[in-house]
């Protein structure tokens, strides 16, 4: 826990460091007419952020020293990175398919192909469990809010 | 009170349309809620699309009875599988296993409903009593009180809603940097939109939500599963002795009473949430308990001081949305959402200028509870089958259903990559113990605080002096600076303990 809170608050600091100094500057627009600036509240959140993530990492290397560990590792368990990478990896495909091909034509596969990769086996729970939620969107879809195909 | 308005509502909450759709929330809601992971922000984020072509009235009822049902569901899959559907049923599980494992699962199941819908109900009715005067004062409020309350309960849910109140901050910040994202209200410059067109109006709520809540929850499940598969449900089966006596449901009525007040008072603050209010009610009924050892070994006094807490708090977390427009949880956060595209501002105006609106919703959650006890009475047995849907097989169905949402609401691929952007971010947060409930909250109620923190500064013209004479908005601020002091106090002293073992 404390190595994580160390480069989580690393990693937020980091983030709200940028948008204070490039980001907000640079994207937020300004106004010396308007009498709330448009970059105040941006600004306030960022400020935040800062100040709690370097606590949050402060606290994380505070506890890596007393616990006599340093802040990084090489026992990374590869396989759960892998495993815990691979689900976001399809939905990615996925979301590149989709701007070809329509939901309701590709979702079949997309729900049998992934109950497939998650285990399941018994031929009759794949077919049901890929067909009847499209049957649903087109229904929904098509005669419900008529849409048409998504 | 106008008993004409009162008697339009009441009707349009028996209409044949208002039974199907309520009905059909709470029988979905109890459907998901009893499959395990699978919460009630979850279901509501993917059901939001669902409710585009129904009328503002039946989408927000069939939301209401979609929360009530996954909360009451959420009881099956505790008693049944020692596993809770949500967090908050997790005291329900203490003592409804251990007695589905005694021979008695329907007796469990039977006290957990029976309890779920005594809390939903009396909590309803405090409801109707309390929101009503509270918006009633509210309207009084102007925009110096309303962005120090708004300031206040963000602060309080990031403080209360996660384990550290430097974490559930950062979270908050990240929702109000990512909900300035659009247009700017008073100059109309675009804003932190790097240029993209599709940004001018912000990013989508609904791929927001849905992205956070619900897809990142699917990939965190998914990864559980290289460690953890299959289910192990009690058996209903048929035995005589195994259902619930009056005796013993009147002996049950003061544990739920108690639990209903609690989870009533912890509903109503924001921030706490429906475990904090289970456990406590749980913790209360043992200590009160002449037998305080049979709790966690199957007392049914345990199981209905948990469920009657849980369901009390899902009406009560809608004491400060319809009183104050304020969400106390991510559930009340996405009902803003609906309310908004729907055309409706939750809040103090809509007492003002829709009272029958808002009466046809409170009647429409009366009803919801009552056909929830009817829907889980008889429905207890096959809500019992569902327990056994292994999750390998709801992730991709949950799945193809968040990719819809975004679709059916014609957001096209932008809409894809922002959901798939937050599906991400929500899975670190949950990942690394950011809260995410703060983290949506403050994306939902950035906009009403830039506009009330605007206001004050053009109202006061940058004297702020003026708020001396204002003592409800100087009252929220010293509120919100205790609670940041205390709260950061508590994350302090929490995290200086033992030197942990390491990661």
């Amino acid at each position: 826990m404390p190595r994580q809170n160390f480069w989580s608050g690393l990693v937020v600091s980091a983030f709200a460091l940028l948008a204070l100094t490039w980001i907000i500057p640079e994207y937020a627009g300004s106004n010396p007419l308007a009498q709330m600036p448009p970059e105040l509240v941006p600004n306030i959140a960022a400020w935040v952020m800062l100040v709690c993530g370097a606590i949050v990492a402060v606290g994380g290397l505070v506890g890596l020293v007393r616990a006599g560990e340093s802040p990084l590792t090489f026992a990374i368990d590869w396989r759960g990175v892998a495993w815990a990478a691979w689900p976001f990896a399809y939905v990615a495909v996925a979301v590149w398919l989709l701007t070809m091909v329509k939901l309701t034509w590709l979702g079949v596969p997309l729900i049998a192909l992934l109950l497939v990769l998650l285990g399941e086996r018994r031929w009759w729970l794949v077919a049901v469990c890929s067909t009847v939620p499209v049957a649903a969107l087109y229904v929904l879809s098509v005669y419900l809010m008529r849409v048409g195909v998504v | 009170m106008d008993f004409t308005v009162l008697g339009g509502a009441i009707g349009e909450a028996l209409t044949l349309q208002s039974f199907i759709g309520i009905g059909g929330g709470v029988l979905l809601g109890y459907m998901i809620g009893v499959i395990p992971g699978l919460s009630r922000s979850v279901a509501i984020a993917i059901a939001i699309p669902m409710t585009f072509y129904m009328s503002p009235y039946i989408a927000i009822s069939f939301l209401i009875g979609l929360s009530k049902g996954t909360a009451a569901g959420s009881a099956v899959s505790a008693i049944l599988l020692n596993a809770p559907g949500e967090a908050s049923s997790a005291a329900t599980a203490l003592d409804g296993y251990p007695l589905a494992k005694s021979g008695k699962p329907k007796t469990a199941l039977q006290v957990g409903l029976l309890a779920s819908v005594f809390g939903d109900i009396l909590a309803t009715v405090i409801l109707i009593f309390v929101a009503i005067p509270f918006a009633r004062v509210a309207l009084m409020f102007g925009p110096y009180e309303m962005a120090a309350i708004l300031a206040f309960a963000l602060v309080f849910i990031a403080g209360l809603s996660g384990g550290s109140l430097f974490k559930g901050l950062a979270a908050g910040g990240l929702g109000v940097l990512l909900a300035t994202i659009g247009l700017d209200q008073q100059t109309g410059l675009p804003r932190l939109t790097f240029g993209v067109t599709e940004l001018m109006d912000g990013l989508p709520l609904i791929a927001v939500a849905i992205g956070t809540l619900a897809l990142s929850e699917m990939f965190v499940q998914s990864e559980r599963l290289r460690l953890q598969r299959g289910t192990m449900s009690v058996k209903l089966e048929h035995r005589p002795d195994d259902r619930l006596r009056w005796p013993e449901l009147r002996r049950l009525l003061p544990t739920m009473l108690r639990g209903t007040g609690i989870g009533t008072a912890v509903g109503a603050l924001p921030g706490l949430g429906p475990s904090v209010g289970s456990f406590m009610s749980w913790g209360l009924a043992q200590k009160l308990s002449k037998t305080p050892e049979r709790f966690g070994k199957g007392a049914p006094e345990g199981i209905a001081a948990s469920e009657s807490a849980d369901n009390a708090v899902i009406p009560a977390a809608l004491i400060p949305l319809f009183g104050l427009g304020i969400p106390g949880n991510v559930s009340a956060a996405l009902l803003i959402g609906a309310f908004a595209i729907h055309g409706i501002t939750v809040g103090p105006l809509l007492l003002r200028d829709d009272p029958e609106f808002l009466y046809s919703i409170f009647a429409g959650m009366i009803l919801a509870s009552l056909i929830l006890l009817v829907i889980g009475w008889y429905g207890l047995r096959l809500f019992a089958q569902v327990t056994r849907v292994p999750p390998h097989v709801v992730i991709p169905v949950v799945i193809f259903f968040c990719l819809s949402g975004m679709l059916l609401q014609g957001y096209g691929t932008f809409g894809l990559i922002v959901l798939m952007a937050f599906a991400v971010i929500g899975y670190l947060m949950k990942k690394f113990g950011y809260s995410f409930v703060t983290f949506i909250v403050a994306f939902i109620i950035t906009p009403m605080l830039e506009l009330n923190l605007r206001q004050s500064i053009i109202l006061s013209g940058g004297d702020w002096s003026v708020l001396l004479g204002r003592p409800i908005a100087l009252v929220f601020i010293a509120c919100t600076l205790v609670a940041l002091l205390v709260l950061a106090w508590r994350t302090v002293r929490g995290a200086v303990g033992p030197a942990p073992a390491g990661d």
